[in-house]
């Protein structure tokens, strides 16, 4: 190889290193309709920042109050419904929808359902641009630890936060804003669909709770309603929360009182946890396509 | 070997200039923050407390001198703990913890003693929003006309089950 061969070769490889990164690219993004990704800014101190709990928190705590045998399926997303869903706006949440479903499925050791919708989850992320969150080396841990719940509950959460985390660092946040959408309604979606009803039931109070949550999300959409989905999407919550404003707040009854306050807990009647779940049910099913 | 030393020198420029991956990205909060008692650890006759990282953790770009806020919330029936961690490991990070929807403040570790390295447990008594908000501190001998300098602040919250009382619930 002569000299000036060399020369030619080294630069074109430093180029080619140059384009190298930890990440998915943000440019990558802007072949997906309606999503622009955001410009490259350090995120300085300022703004507060709204955060909202991972849908496999819910998921194992409705495990540990009393779950544990539950092996139903039948109201999870099913996986043929992927192909309907030829829309970003589609693809993007039902990202989020079917990680919640992976999540339900590992935390209920139901291994061999988690192997089915990791799959699908991975090749969906390839399409919104989580690919390199969703390693295919996990397949095989979850292939590996198929019988270990604790373990598999642990991977495929991670597999939901390092999508959360490739998508937060690499500026999407209208496309995170969405599958943090769908995750967190496809929880709720599973919690009302086990919960039975009863006053004092911990998932009903963990439910009524959500109303916390909700208001977070909503003041995180606003951030990224420069994107239409996610101002529809903020909108469809909005009505939603206007069921969640319905609970009252009361003294709760194992609470001591300090400094003449006692702590209050949102309780949640029949009624309307009957209303919420029915909303909760008519937006997912819109968003899953489901009839 | 001259040549293949300006190969070696271009790509070593080209990777470390250029590089994507972020010193502050997601995973310095989850690398870098640790509450873990080591003194706890050495007793053996405590029962070890497994504390589940919670996603409302984060990792952010810090501006000397400008606070930052953060809401998240915390569930009735669980314990959390919430630990602060700085890139530069001499900076005293100063955060304040209020209930979001009271303002009342319950916790400052500007208050508390400055040599030992506190975080903060919390059972909520009931669900609540929570207002975290941290600042780190412009440097002393920092001048008027210098620009502020940056660091990465990570912000771990991790939760658990809390442990069931008397006639508890959970």
């Amino acid at each position: 190889m002569n000299k000036l061969t060399l020369l030619i070769l080294t630069t074109i490889i430093s180029f080619t290193f140059s384009n190298c990164g930890g990440g998915e690219k943000a440019e990558d993004s802007d072949e997906i309709d309606s999503v622009k990704t955001e410009k490259q800014t350090t995120e300085k101190s300022s703004e507060i920042s709204f955060q909202v709990p991972s849908p496999g928190e819910m998921l194992s705590f409705i495990k540990v109050v009393g779950g544990k045998n539950n092996k139903n399926i039948s109201f999870l997303n099913p996986i043929s419904n992927e192909k309907k869903y030829t829309s970003n706006k589609l693809k993007v949440i039902n990202f989020g929808i079917y990680s919640c479903d992976l999540s339900y499925c590992s935390i209920f050791e139901m291994g061999s359902e988690s192997l089915k919708y990791f799959k699908l989850i991975k090749t969906m992320g390839d399409e919104i641009g989580v690919s390199s969150a969703i390693k295919p080396e996990l397949l095989k841990r979850i292939e590996k630890n198929i019988g270990n719940s604790d373990s598999l509950a642990f991977i495929t959460d991670d597999v939901y936060l390092s999508s959360f985390e490739t998508l937060e660092d690499s500026k999407q946040g209208s496309t995170l804003a969405l599958v943090v959408a769908g995750g967190w309604l496809e929880s709720l979606f599973i919690a009302t669909n086990l919960a039975v009803y009863e006053e004092n039931s911990p998932v009903i109070s963990r439910l009524a709770d959500q109303k916390y949550t909700l208001e977070n999300l909503i003041d995180f959409f606003k951030k990224y309603e420069e994107n239409q989905d996610v101002m529809n999407v903020r909108k469809d919550f909005d009505g939603l929360l206007l069921e969640y404003n319905k609970i009252p707040l009361k003294d709760a009854a194992d609470s001591k009182s300090v400094n003449g306050k006692k702590s209050q807990d949102l309780v949640m009647s029949a009624e309307v946890f009957k209303n919420i779940a029915e909303k909760i049910k008519a937006l997912r099913n819109s968003y899953a396509l489901n009839n | 070997m001259k040549y293949f030393l300006t190969f070696i020198i271009t790509i070593v420029i080209y990777t470390s200039t250029y590089s994507q991956t972020s010193i502050c990205g997601q995973q310095f909060h989850k690398k870098n923050c640790s509450a873990f008692d080591e003194a706890k650890e050495k007793d053996k006759s405590k029962k070890p407390q497994v504390w589940d990282y919670n996603a409302q953790s984060k990792s952010g770009l810090f501006v000397q001198g400008k606070p930052s806020k953060l809401k998240c919330v915390m569930y009735k029936g669980m314990d959390y703990r919430i630990s602060i961690c700085c890139e530069v490991k001499s900076e005293k990070i100063i955060y304040k913890i209020s209930n979001a929807r009271t303002n009342e403040l319950l916790f400052d570790n500007s208050k508390e003693d400055p040599n030992v390295d506190k975080h903060f447990l919390f059972s909520p008594p009931s669900t609540t929003s929570l207002l975290i908000e941290v600042i780190v501190p412009k440097a002393a001998e920092a001048k008027e006309n210098e620009p502020n300098q940056e660091t990465c602040v990570g912000l771990l919250i991790e939760h658990k089950v809390a442990d069931k009382k008397g006639f508890s619930q959970y």
